[in-house]
């Protein structure tokens, strides 16, 4: 039977909040993807009807400042795992 | 019982934190991705009415201020793990 | 957002904003003296104000190129962008006078300060149609009235 010490269980358990953390961040591809996305259909629509640039500026930059809200999750955790584990 | 002596455990640390930071980096991909599909589109919408340049530089510059910031997210943590 | 057709005066009016809005925490730090903390944010703040200028030129610049090639053309040079971005983190973490976080936040102040001023500009506009749509309201029961 293989028993560990409590300061390798400690350890294993640090790295492997370390590692999540790490992990966790790869989230942060899915806005910049999206956020780019939705700059490009708004260029677009710019360019076929420049009046109504005012509200296709206003809503290109409320929907990226919610499709961010995934990123800032990915964050928090990153930081929970580092800080508190 | 497994024991590890302290220089074993630091360097599991240091190895695995290091291993962290890079996967974080991973991240910065995607910004990348998306404003190069914004301005491939203004290219053509510039092509197709030149009259609305201003705004169209003016909807790109603002789309990339927001979307660039995914990446630093990525680089704090990833500079935090490695300078832990 | 009054102007949306002119880039190098949209520009100004950003940079303008974020500095008033980040005189906020400036003032603060300055009062309660913690001078890493204000290196910190002046250095992020410093670095996002000339990012934003190389990407205007590298906008400029991209326009006038074929589809692929300025798509291309953007995604290198974000990466460039990035890779400047870890140099300075790497420099605000090294060095003991900044302070990290301050720096982070100070890189951030520019995106806040968009998000804001769309929000205001949004909640500014909704108020002046409510108060428009008061106004008939209001004449269209006096005209009842009067008849």
């Amino acid at each position: 039977m293989v028993e560990f010490a409590p300061e390798v269980i400690d350890t294993i358990i640090r790295a492997s909040a370390l590692l999540g953390a790490g992990f966790a961040m790869i989230a942060g591809i899915g806005p910049g993807i999206g956020q780019g996305y939705a700059a490009g259909k708004a260029v677009e629509s710019v360019a076929r009807d420049p009046e109504a640039r005012g509200n296709i500026i206003t809503t290109m930059l409320l929907g990226q400042a919610v499709a961010e809200s995934t990123g800032i999750y990915s964050l928090v955790i990153a930081i929970v795992l580092i800080f508190t584990i | 019982m497994i024991e590890f002596s302290p220089g074993t455990i630091e360097m599991i640390i240091r190895s695995v934190s290091v291993i962290a930071a890079g996967l974080a980096l991973i991240a910065g991909v995607g910004p990348g991705i998306g404003m190069g599909y914004a301005a491939g589109k203004a290219t053509s919408g510039v092509r197709r009415q030149p009259e609305a340049r201003g705004a169209i530089v003016t909807t790109m510059l603002l789309g990339q201020i927001i979307s660039g910031s995914t990446g630093i997210y990525s680089l704090v943590i990833a500079i935090y793990l490695v300078f832990a | 957002m009054k102007y949306i057709n002119n880039p190098d005066r949209m520009q100004i009016e950003i940079i303008k904003r974020t500095y008033l809005v980040s005189s906020l925490p400036i003032a603060y730090s300055l009062i309660s003296g913690e001078f890493e903390t204000l290196l910190g944010f002046v250095f992020g703040l410093v670095i996002s104000t000339l990012i934003l200028r190389l990407r205007v030129i590298n906008i400029e610049r991209s326009l006038d190129m074929e589809e692929e090639k300025a798509e291309t053309f953007i995604r290198n040079r974000y990466f460039i962008e990035y890779a400047i971005y870890l140099v300075v983190l790497v420099v605000a973490r090294t060095n003991p006078s900044l302070n990290f976080l301050a720096a982070a936040v100070g890189l951030f102040m520019m995106k806040f300060t968009v998000i804001m001023w769309v929000i205001f500009d949004m909640a500014k506009g909704g108020l002046k149609n409510k108060l428009q749509e008061y106004k008939d309201l209001k004449e269209d029961k006096s005209e009842k009235g009067g008849n």
